[in-house]
């Protein structure tokens, strides 16, 4: 093995990809290269300085890893809740329409003829004509506290 | 931050349309409109029962007339717009028809016809206040006669 390609499988080794035939193959040349030798030496040892260094630098950043996926964690959580969960609207919402709804019946329904007893609130009423072809009619105006009467006379009837 | 619900976002218009369109509504269809109600009583001297249904108008009927007993036959109510005819039903194949007439402020004007078969019975108009009411009394009905409560709201 020639020092050039021991170089390339110095760096092979230092990234854990050299095969172990070809591993036992550089040891050979590294016992008998000083300056190969070096190189390994010097090239591991940035290896393992990298290595620590990434390591010092994920501790340091750590906690603040730590609650940022806390919040992800419970944003998701409450979004989740908010859909599981319907709204106020949601849940009474149909209570207005129900009301709206009946009153509209009870407004537009058509009345049948069984209705509360009559309760006028007047009996103010003016007769602005009245006739009949068939019957003599009379007007009963007894005052204000009692309704005006029309009262129908059949001819030969009565 | 919790977002909305969606679902209730798009529910509150249609609530609030829905409750515009009735406030909107009401008013104009009870200015428009004329609730006419009639009521056909038998009055007679067979027995001394006074119908409850009458309300408050029953001891207006005691005072007035000398019948002992007084019962509710039919009853029937119409919303009529103005210049709209509506036929009422009575006893003995007689009708009546009302048509509201243009009035102003909350009084009610109504051409009433009653008529027995071909015979027109009665030609009037009544000029009331919303919640009026008159009688209208006199054709024979078995033993005794029919007097009409006529209503108007």
């Amino acid at each position: 093995m020639d020092c050039r390609t021991a170089l390339e499988k110095i760096e092979s080794k230092a990234d854990g990809l050299l095969p172990r035939e070809e591993a036992a193959e550089l040891s050979g040349h590294l016992a008998g290269c000083p300056a190969c030798a070096a190189e390994d030496d010097a090239v591991s040892a940035t290896g393992t300085m990298l290595r620590a260094l990434t390591a010092i630098r994920a501790r340091e950043k750590a906690p603040a890893l730590d609650a940022m996926w806390t919040r992800v964690r419970a944003g998701i959580e409450e979004t989740r809740e908010a859909r599981r969960r319907p709204s106020w609207i949601a849940r009474w919402g149909w209570i207005p329409a129900a009301v709206a709804l009946a009153v509209m019946a009870l407004l537009f329904y058509p009345a049948g003829t069984d209705r509360s007893p009559f309760h006028p609130s007047t009996f103010d009423v003016a007769v602005e004509d009245v006739e009949s072809d068939v019957a003599t009619v009379a007007l009963v105006d007894k005052g204000e506290d009692l309704p005006k009467v029309i009262w129908i006379i059949e001819d030969a009837k009565t | 931050m919790p977002r909305p619900d969606p679902r209730g976002r798009a529910g509150t218009p249609v609530l609030f349309i829905l409750l515009l369109l009735m406030l909107a509504a009401v008013p104009s269809e009870a200015a428009d409109t004329v609730s006419v109600d009639v009521g056909a009583v038998y009055a007679s001297n067979e027995g001394t029962s006074i119908d409850p249904a009458l309300g408050t108008i029953r001891g207006k009927l005691q005072s007035m007339f000398n019948y002992t007993s007084y019962r509710m036959l039919e009853r029937k109510r119409r919303s009529l717009s103005v210049g709209e005819t509506g036929e009422f039903e009575l006893p003995d194949r007689r009708t009546m028809r009302a048509t509201p007439l243009p009035a102003r402020g909350d009084k009610v004007r109504l051409l009433i016809q009653i008529s027995d078969g071909s015979r027109k019975l009665l030609t009037t108009t009544l000029g009331l206040r919303r919640g009026g009411m008159v009688l209208v009394g006199g054709p024979s009905h078995k033993a005794g006669v029919l007097i009409l409560i006529i209503s108007a709201e």
